[in-house]
């Protein structure tokens, strides 16, 4: 068994992921409120998010804006509105033509979808096919509570992570779109009956997923100060899992998956021997075994079979 | 019925000059005909209709045509021992695809671990060869149903879970296989198992080159009829299942499974039996792959493929036979064709997709309506 502190450490760096998680969590449960479909290029959206962020930050740099302070918001502010634009353009092209058919279509088409962006990253971004060094712009250094170190950058993610998922939350349940996108998610039909317009609402729900899925992969890039084309396919996969054990649908579920999955990975490392080659084997065997006992998650889907 | 076989012999006349032509005037050539004669069809309604009834009428025949084209091909493909192995893993894809077409298309128990299934059987042969010392053949017919039994880890999951959350288990299914081969020791890691035996059937080795009516063949050849044996095996077994009382039930239950119920159909019973057959055949396609290159590793089996079992089903038609057969048989070979575009092959290849399930979305040989007579 190892020590406390070291199971401390790792749940204190489970959380961490578990924001990114969440993060993208959060964009396939509003994807799936509004629209009932799992929209799989999700991850690779992530993975665009990363990239433009440090094409901003690299742009900037050339320009000779170096100061984290004022660099790091303009780079998430073009971030978001790349990965929101590219969201909004594959749900118009091939979520939303499909969405009536059966799931198996858009899970296939949005799983090509993936691929093209992903090979367009590869082709099209200079030297591609390497794993490119993401700046660290994030206070180094760090203190120490109880044998658990705890290091600025890391609370300086979380916090932003914090602040992106307070501001969705908002967003949700204060402003006139955000009541649209809850309306659309209840009842497409009655929601259109009472003026809200069904394709402005579905547009804002993808800008504002894919907007947060690049705030995650800033803040990826930030923790690991390396990104790759490929790492669009664990992100999608583990953020769609995170929204499964929340429940698809419920935006709080996929939060609390999101942290849960991150904290399974960290500790489950700590835990077995090889931790951190097997970590993903047991996350995803509990994924599994979770999605058996609640196959309709923690805090549920909100629906019912009709007969 | 001559006229049936003279199109399946233009048709196969095209395809090889298609996939021979080396010079682009040359390739233009065979495009612009198949392109041109694909456009008659759809343009000449009354040739569809005269051809398609013409086909329907003389089935047999048909098939027997086709079938001695089929043998006929590495005849053809001889100068290029490149080209046979693409055909013979078009062939694989075929097995394969029976299998996917079985659990997804006729059952409606989404299954996205194809690869993992195949690399189950493929793995079951390397360790059965090398670490047991099997001879080649005997772990051919074992490996499938490791495969199988393997399977039996989802049998709770799908049962009690459906839709996106089955997409899910599934996914992570074969994650979990991936990164388990990657780095357990007996599996050789990233490695994988190299230098496994080849198939020896009553003294023949098939890395010798046969000959056939007295031209050498590559040795791939070898491969491509063993490959054509068994996806014609497997197409024919699961049309007479798909035909069959079982097949309807099966439909019955991925149609409506509350309706089916109250029918009398045992939704236990159904969904295992086809994830366990379906298995069963791409076990069984893995497991030939492995014997043919002799080698297996993660990345032979990783997420990617299993997109590419599910887009030949997809593509080909859902629940339709012959629409597998159609899609694999294209969707293999042709990225290979357009070899010469590079890197840009599976950006095209992603796009094809998307455009194909926006304006074809049934499929380009849709299932037809069953009729009992």
């Amino acid at each position: 068994m190892p020590p406390l502190e070291l199971l401390l450490q790792q749940a204190l760096n489970g959380v961490m992921l578990g924001v990114m998680y969440a993060l993208i969590a959060v964009g396939f449960t509003l994807f799936f409120g509004v629209l009932d479909v799992i929209h799989f290029s999700h991850g690779d959206i992530f993975m665009l998010g990363a990239f433009a962020g440090l094409s901003t930050l690299l742009g900037l740099a050339a320009v000779g804006l170096r100061a984290p302070v004022a660099a790091l918001p303009l780079a998430f502010v073009a971030a978001i509105l790349v990965t929101g634009l590219v969201g909004v353009l594959a749900e118009r092209v091939c979520v939303k033509p499909l969405a009536r058919s059966s799931p198996l279509m858009t899970l296939l088409a949005t799983l090509s979808l993936g691929l093209v962006i992903r090979e367009s990253v590869l082709i099209f971004y200079p030297r591609g096919a390497d794993p490119k060094p993401f700046p660290q712009l994030l206070p180094q250094g760090g203190f120490e509570v109880g044998g658990v170190a705890i290091r600025y950058e890391n609370l300086a993610i979380l916090g932003i992570g914090l602040a992106a998922m307070v501001t969705v939350d908002l967003i949700i349940r204060r402003t006139r779109m955000g009541a649209a996108i809850r309306a659309v998610a209840q009842d497409p039909e009655a929601a259109q009956m009472m003026g809200v317009n069904l394709d402005r609402t579905v547009d804002a729900t993808f800008f504002l997923g894919s907007g947060l899925a690049a705030v995650a992969g800033i803040l990826s890039g930030l923790y690991y100060s390396e990104i790759h084309f490929i790492m669009g396919i664990t992100g999608g996969v583990i953020g769609f899992s995170a929204a499964a054990i929340g429940g698809l649908g419920n935006v709080y579920g996929a939060i609390v998956g999101g942290l849960l999955f991150g904290v399974l990975q960290t500790t489950s490392a700590a835990l077995i021997p090889r931790g951190s080659e097997f970590r993903d084997v047991v996350a995803f065997a509990v994924v599994m075994l979770f999605l058996i006992v609640r196959p309709r998650g923690i805090l549920g889907e909100q629906s019912v079979e009709r007969v | 019925m001559i006229a049936v076989w003279l199109s399946e012999l233009v048709v196969f006349a095209l395809v090889v000059a298609g996939i021979l032509a080396e010079r682009p005037a040359a390739l233009a050539a065979t495009g612009g005909a198949l392109v041109a004669a694909a456009a008659l069809l759809r343009f000449a309604p009354p040739l569809r209709t005269a051809l398609a009834a013409g086909f329907a009428r003389h089935r047999a025949a048909a098939l027997a045509g086709g079938a001695v084209l089929a043998l006929a091909l590495p005849l053809a493909l001889r100068a290029s021992p490149y080209w046979t192995f693409v055909a013979t893993l078009a062939l694989l894809y075929v097995t394969i695809g029976q299998g996917l077409n079985l659990q997804i298309g006729t059952a409606g128990v989404i299954n996205l671990a194809g690869a993992a299934f195949a690399g189950l059987g493929g793995y079951s042969v390397g360790l059965l060869t090398l670490s047991a010392g099997w001879p080649a053949w005997l772990a051919l017919l074992m490996a499938p149903w490791i495969a199988v039994t393997v399977g039996a880890v989802l049998f709770v999951p799908i049962l009690k879970t459906r839709g996106h959350y089955l997409a899910l288990v599934t996914i992570a299914f074969g994650f979990i296989f991936n990164i388990l081969m990657n780095n357990l020791e007996f599996t050789g890691g990233p490695q994988g198992l190299k230098n496994i035996p080849t198939l020896r059937l009553f003294g023949w080795a098939f890395t010798s080159k046969p000959a056939l009516a007295g031209v050498e063949l590559p040795a791939h050849a070898n491969f491509y009829y063993a490959a054509l044996l068994v996806a014609g095996l497997t197409t024919w077994a699961l049309r007479r299942l798909h035909d069959s009382w079982l097949g309807l039930a099966l439909n019955t239950l991925r149609d409506d499974e509350i309706a089916a119920r109250c029918c009398g159909v045992s939704l236990t019973r159904g969904k295992l039996l086809a994830f366990s057959i379906g298995n069963l055949c791409i076990g069984l396609g893995g497991a030939l792959y492995a014997v043919m290159v002799g080698f297996v590793s993660p990345p032979d089996f990783d997420f990617g493929y299993s997109l590419v079992m599910l887009s030949v089903v997809i593509i080909g038609g859902v629940d339709s036979i012959p629409g597998v057969v159609l899609g694999a048989c294209l969707l293999l070979p042709l990225p290979e064709r357009f070899r010469f575009l590079h890197e840009y092959r599976l950006l095209l290849y992603g796009a094809v997709i998307v455009v194909m399930l926006l304006y074809r979305p049934r499929g380009l040989w849709p299932a037809a309506v069953r009729r009992y007579r």
